[in-house]
Order: C-alpha cells, then sequence, then structure tokens
C-alpha cells in the first residue's frame, strides 16, 4: 500500500516531447484515416503524412530559438542542440523520402497507407534516438525505428528478392540487438546504471579499462557496427539494399544509417571514456569500412548495388572521426555532424535520379544509364552533380565534408591519424573511379536499347530531386551554412 | 545462505544438463522441451536472487509466450517429429568452436570483474512495485515507446502475412 503512495506522477516537458508527440499523432491520424475511409484514402494518405513531417519541424524550431537544454529523467532524455539538428534532419530526410516514395508505391499497387504508417515510426524511433541518453531508451528507439525497416524492405511482397532482403536485414538486426543487449546488460552490471552520464562517471571511477569493461563497450559498439554497415558487420546491406523497394533502400541508407550514428556520437561523446579502448577499435572498423567498401564497389555493374557499397564506404568516412574522439572531442563531433547532413542529402538525390531512370528503363544495371545526357540532360546533370558531391568534388557538397574529417584528422595530430588520413586519401581517389564509371555512361555510351523517349519527372519526385540538389549545392557554395550546424549541434553535459 | 547455495547448485545442474541436451538431442520436440528446463531454471536462479519481477516474466514470455510459439512453430510447418538424422548441421565443429572461445571470453571476464565479491545480506530488494514505479516514472518514454513499437509490428505483419 506504501508503494502506491509513494509513487510522484513524472514531470512531463510537453514542450521538449512536441516533435514526437507530432509525429505520433500523425501517424494515428494516418491509421484512422485508413481505416474509416479505407480505398479513398490513398489519394491523401502520403500529402498527409509530408504534411505532418513538416508539422514537426515547427516544435523543433520553437526548442532551437527558446535554446535553453532541457533534461528529462535525470538526463536519461535530452532535448539539446545536437538532438534538435538530428532530428530536424530526419524530419527532412524523411519528408524526401516521402516525396520518393508516392509514384513507386502507388505504381506497384503496394500497400499504401501502411507503409507510411511505418515510415513514420520508424522516423518516430529516430527522432527518439536523438534523444536518448540512456542504454533502455537508447535500445528501444533501435527496435523502435528498426522493427517498421525490416518490414518495409519486404513490402515488394511479390518479388523474391524483396523477402530475401527483408529477411537478411530482419535476421542479422535481430543478432546484432542480442550482441548489443549483451554487452549493455555486462555495462549495468558493471556501472550499476543504464544513464549515459552515470555510466561515464562510475566507469571513470573504475579505471576504465577492465577486460568486462572492454567486452561490454565493444559489444554495444558491434551492434550498433552492424546498423551503420560497417565492415566487417556489412554482408546484410548489398543484397537488402538490392532486394528492397529503392525508396526503402534510400530510407536504410540514409535515415537508419545516420540512426546509428547518432547512437554511436552519443555512446562515445557521453558514455564511454575509455578511449584507448574504442579509438583503436573504431581505427580499424573506418578504415576496413572504407577501403573493403570501395573496392567491391569497383566491380558492381548494378547501380543500386554500387550506390549500396559506396554508401557502406561513406560510412566508414563517417567513422573517421570516431578514432580521434579522445584527442580532438569537439572537431570530430563536428566532422561527423556535418558529414551525416551533406551525406544525407546528396545520397537522397542519387537514389531520386536512380528512382526517376528506372521508371523507364524498368532495370538496374548500369548500362541502364548509358547515354542519359542525350535524352534526359537535366537529369545527367542532377546526377554528375551527386556523384561528385559523393566523390568529394567541389564545388558541390561533398568536399566539405571530406575537408571536416580531414580538420578532425589534423587537430588530433600524431602518427595513428596521420595513418588513417592517408587511408582516407587513397579511398577518396579509389571511390572516384566507380563513381567516373557512372558518369562515363551517362555521358559517352550509346543510348540503352536506343530507347529515346524521354523522362517523365513527377512533381513529387521531381521536387525531392530539386531539394536534395539545391542542399547539395548550397553546402557545397556555402560551407558555413551546413558548418554553422555542425558547430551548434553540441551535446549538452547537463547531468554529467 | 546454505540453503540458498544448495538450490543454487541443484538447480545450475539441471540448467546445464538440459542445455547440453538440447543442442545433442536428435528429436526437435525434445530439443523445445529442454529448452524449457533451461529457461525455468533461469527462472528458479531469478527468485533466489531475490528478483521476483524478472523471474515471473521469464516465465511468462519465455516459457508461456516463446516456447509456445516454437511448438507451434514445428507443428505447422511440419517439421519432421520424431527422430530426425539432420538436425546436426555440417558446421557444428566451427559453430561449437566459437560458442567455446565466446563462452571462455565472458566467463574470464566475468570471472576477473566480479570473482571476488560477495553476496551481503540486507542489500536492497526490488520489489514487482518498485519497478511498475519506475516504468511509469523514468522509464515512461521507452514504455509508451514499445506500445507504439507493437502497433506498428501488428500493421507490418498483417500487411506481409495475408494473401493477396
Amino acid at each position: 500500500m506504501e508503494a502506491l503512495l509513494a509513487f510522484t506522477r513524472p514531470p512531463l516537458d510537453w514542450h521538449a516531447l512536441a516533435p514526437e508527440l507530432t509525429l505520433l499523432a500523425v501517424g494515428t491520424i494516418l491509421t484512422l484515416v485508413d481505416i474509416i475511409w479505407d480505398e479513398k484514402s490513398k489519394q491523401v494518405m502520403p500529402t498527409l503524412a509530408g504534411v505532418g513531417l513538416l508539422a514537426g519541424l515547427v516544435p523543433i524550431l520553437t526548442l532551437a530559438l527558446d535554446g535553453t537544454d532541457r533534461a528529462m529523467f535525470g538526463g536519461a532524455y535530452m532535448v539539446d542542440d545536437f538532438a534538435l539538428v538530428m532530428k530536424a534532419l530526419f524530419l527532412i530526410v524523411g519528408y524526401i523520402i516521402v516525396l520518393m516514395s508516392v509514384d513507386y508505391i502507388r505504381d506497384g499497387d503496394y500497400y499504401e497507407n501502411e507503409y507510411y504508417t511505418l515510415m513514420l515510426t520508424s522516423l518516430l524511433g529516430m527522432l527518439m534516438m536523438a534523444s536518448s541518453r540512456d542504454l533502455i531508451s537508447v535500445f528501444v528507439a533501435l527496435e523502435l525505428l528498426s522493427i517498421p525497416a525490416y518490414m518495409m524492405a519486404a513490402w515488394r511482397k511479390g518479388g523474391r528478392r524483396s523477402n530475401e532482403a527483408g529477411l537478411k536485414y530482419y535476421l542479422m538486426g535481430v543478432f546484432a540487438s542480442a550482441i548489443m543487449l549483451y554487452g549493455m546488460s555486462l555495462i549495468y552490471g558493471l556501472t550499476g546504471s543504464t544513464s549515459f552520464s552515470s555510466i561515464a562517471s562510475a566507469m571513470a571511477l573504475n579505471d576504465g579499462v577492465t577486460a568486462m569493461s572492454i567486452l561490454g563497450v565493444l559489444f554495444v559498439l558491434i551492434g550498433f557496427a552492424f546498423k551503420v554497415s560497417a565492415v566487417p558487420f556489412h554482408n546484410w546491406a548489398p543484397d537488402t539494399y538490392e532486394g528492397a523497394p529503392t525508396p526503402v533502400t534510400a530510407f536504410l541508407a540514409v535515415a537508419s544509417k545516420a540512426a546509428g550514428m547518432v547512437a554511436l556520437i552519443q555512446l562515445v561523446f557521453v558514455a564511454f571514456d575509455n578511449h584507448e579502448v574504442i579509438q583503436p577499435f573504431f581505427w580499424l572498423i573506418a578504415a576496413l569500412t572504407m577501403t573493403v567498401g570501395n573496392l567491391i564497389a569497383l566491380r558492381q555493374t548494378n547501380i543500386v548495388r554500387l550506390l549500396a557499397y559506396s554508401g557502406i564506404a561513406q560510412g566508414g568516412f563517417m567513422l573517421v572521426p570516431f578514432a580521434v574522439a579522445g584527442q580532438a572531442s569537439e572537431r570530430a563531433l563536428q566532422a561527423i555532424v556535418i558529414y551525416l547532413i551533406i551525406y544525407a542529402f546528396m545520397n537522397l538525390g542519387a537514389f531520386s535520379v536512380v528512382l526517376a531512370v528506372s521508371r523507364k528503363t524498368r532495370s538496374g544495371e548500369l548500362e541502364s544509364f548509358g547515354g542519359l545526357f542525350q535524352y534526359a540532360p537535366g537529369l545527367a546533370v542532377a546526377m554528375t552533380i551527386f556523384l561528385a558531391a559523393l566523390a568529394g568534388i567541389p564545388p558541390a557538397g561533398g568536399w566539405f565534408a571530406k575537408f571536416g574529417l580531414f580538420r578532425a584528422l589534423l587537430d588530433a595530430g600524431g602518427a595513428w591519424a596521420a595513418t588513417l588520413g592517408v587511408v582516407v586519401a587513397i579511398n577518396t581517389v579509389i571511390a572516384f573511379a566507380y563513381y567516373a564509371r557512372v558518369l562515363g555512361q551517362m555521358w559517352f555510351q550509346p543510348i540503352h536499347e536506343g530507347d529515346e523517349r524521354p523522362i517523365k519527372l513527377t512533381s513529387a519526385l521531381g521536387s525531392a530531386l530539386v531539394i536534395a540538389l539545391v542542399a547539395t549545392m548550397a553546402f557545397g557554395i556555402l560551407p558555413g551554412l551546413v558548418g554553422h550546424f555542425g558547430e551548434v549541434a553540441v551535446l549538452s553535459t547537463l547531468g554529467r | 545462505m546454505v540453503a540458498q547455495n544448495i538450490a543454487f547448485g541443484i538447480i545450475s545442474g539441471i540448467v546445464v544438463f538440459s542445455a547440453l541436451r538440447m543442442v545433442t538431442t536428435r528429436n526437435i520436440v525434445h530439443s523445445a522441451l529442454f529448452l524449457v528446463a533451461v529457461l525455468a531454471g533461469l527462472s528458479g536462479q531469478y527468485v533466489l536472487l531475490a528478483a521476483e519481477f524478472v523471474a515471473t516474466t521469464q516465465v511468462l514470455v519465455y516459457i508461456g509466450a516463446v516456447m509456445v510459439l516454437f511448438l507451434f512453430g514445428i507443428m505447422l510447418t511440419k517439421a519432421p517429429i520424431g527422430k530426425s538424422m539432420e538436425m546436426t548441421g555440417t558446421q557444428w565443429p566451427i559453430a561449437a568452436g566459437v560458442a567455446l572461445m565466446l563462452g571462455a571470453v565472458i566467463l574470464y571476464s566475468l570471472i576477473d570483474q566480479f570473482g571476488s565479491d560477495r553476496l551481503t545480506e540486507g542489500g536492497k530488494i526490488y520489489r514487482t512495485a518498485d519497478v511498475g514505479d519506475e516504468v511509469f516514472s523514468t522509464y515512461i518514454i521507452p514504455f509508451e515507446a514499445i506500445s507504439v513499437l507493437l502497433l506498428a509490428a501488428l500493421i507490418g505483419a498483417i500487411v506481409l502475412a495475408r494473401k493477396d
């Protein structure tokens, strides 16, 4: 009885939770509209989902203007500038992917209403991930963003490839979750707390390095390494990317990977202070991920697979700053955030072009891009810009992302950082080789199957393309723009 | 404390034996039932550790839900019930090697960390009511998120499983 009376209602900061609540409300509305109007609702579904995602940006804006870091539950759920920047990124990426999905899902006659509901749920998990500073919240956020994604990967129910994609993603994801949970239980056993700030102070008290703390930290990091498809935990990614519906592939390659990175950022920069364990681990997987991803990408003949391996390699670039998280923590954090933002737009752009071209050619092979410039010059130019951005050629956005990496490495200094810098440089060159192959196809090869009909861009896909294009160019020409978000995105130290 | 130690020893023996039989038996239904024994034994260990909530959850979720799912899965997929020789994959030596190595590493790190610790009497015992309070205060956001997750999983599962 006294236990019942002892309960006090937790103080909830509704303003801080407003973005998540907006998304939750929109998801609920989508489900209700689906039930009430059934078939008729298909027309409004994408619009509703898109508007809902944009509506989620409003509370983020008011929170940003307000500017105070808000901590809930003793720092387990934080709404700081880092969280706000990441949440805004997730919402915008979600919006672009809704735009990319509209025609694909409608033409393919797949289940529409449920698709958007699941995507919003997954995005809700990502928003939650950006604020979670607690092992339990992080785990639940990860499952909330992954489980709908497993099912979306299998959304082309009739296609065997899609079934394979969903199943592989699911099995590897669950396997990774199990490893991660075991690591979390070890860390909890060691530190007696699930909150990141308490874990950090408890680990500092324990002198950081014991066999168990290493094992616990590595298991948790490995769990997320699966999520960001870092080598050697990448083998699900190419098959899943190829088999899944292309908008879902874009979703996995951009949003889901960004969410994994956000989790890693929070773990490395807030919870785990034992850099003598973390840095060599990240050095190794960053170098491996870049190199293996790029080398395999060289041999791909399918454009989606090529982008998949390129995405793996790009993920490797993003892992580089973690390897110097101890010496140059501020710069490293900035570099990752900037890379994430730029990567999101250039990769979404590339996927939009692939979607547009494959709508006409019905093929995912590299040859289907043959002679694109002759019958769709606009798309060819756009794709050139996105690929230049991915390769890191100015003035397209990617160069600034790579610049951030080198700046973090230089800041850290030392032989290890320098070697990693060399690996990054070599990989940038290798990556250019396969991006150039796509360029060669578009500009110099004969038209695929002699089919010269122009490509009709639908308004939704066109808007997605334009947003990505404008952002990519803007970040390249005015790097201060994205640099600003990088500098703003500071992790709160409240509750530490 | 002696009674607890004896009970711990007996339950541990049952759990280890059942776990070994689970992977060596050639009958898939027996395998599933041995798994029930393993999970029930673990639940008993939780009771000994005064973790009543975990023990109950273990029984409800694993024995109640997961194992029933397993048995239904075996029944509905027309897996060969009874003796079947092909249950052991050809790569079992590799798997056994990996399992042994992983087990050794985990065992070493656990003993290294907690080998000299002793359970003290009069430590704080977390009752189910405490867990409930935590779930509805500190962990209210994850708790609510799980309910959204279950709904999404339900919707997605129906879409994927239904016949078009």
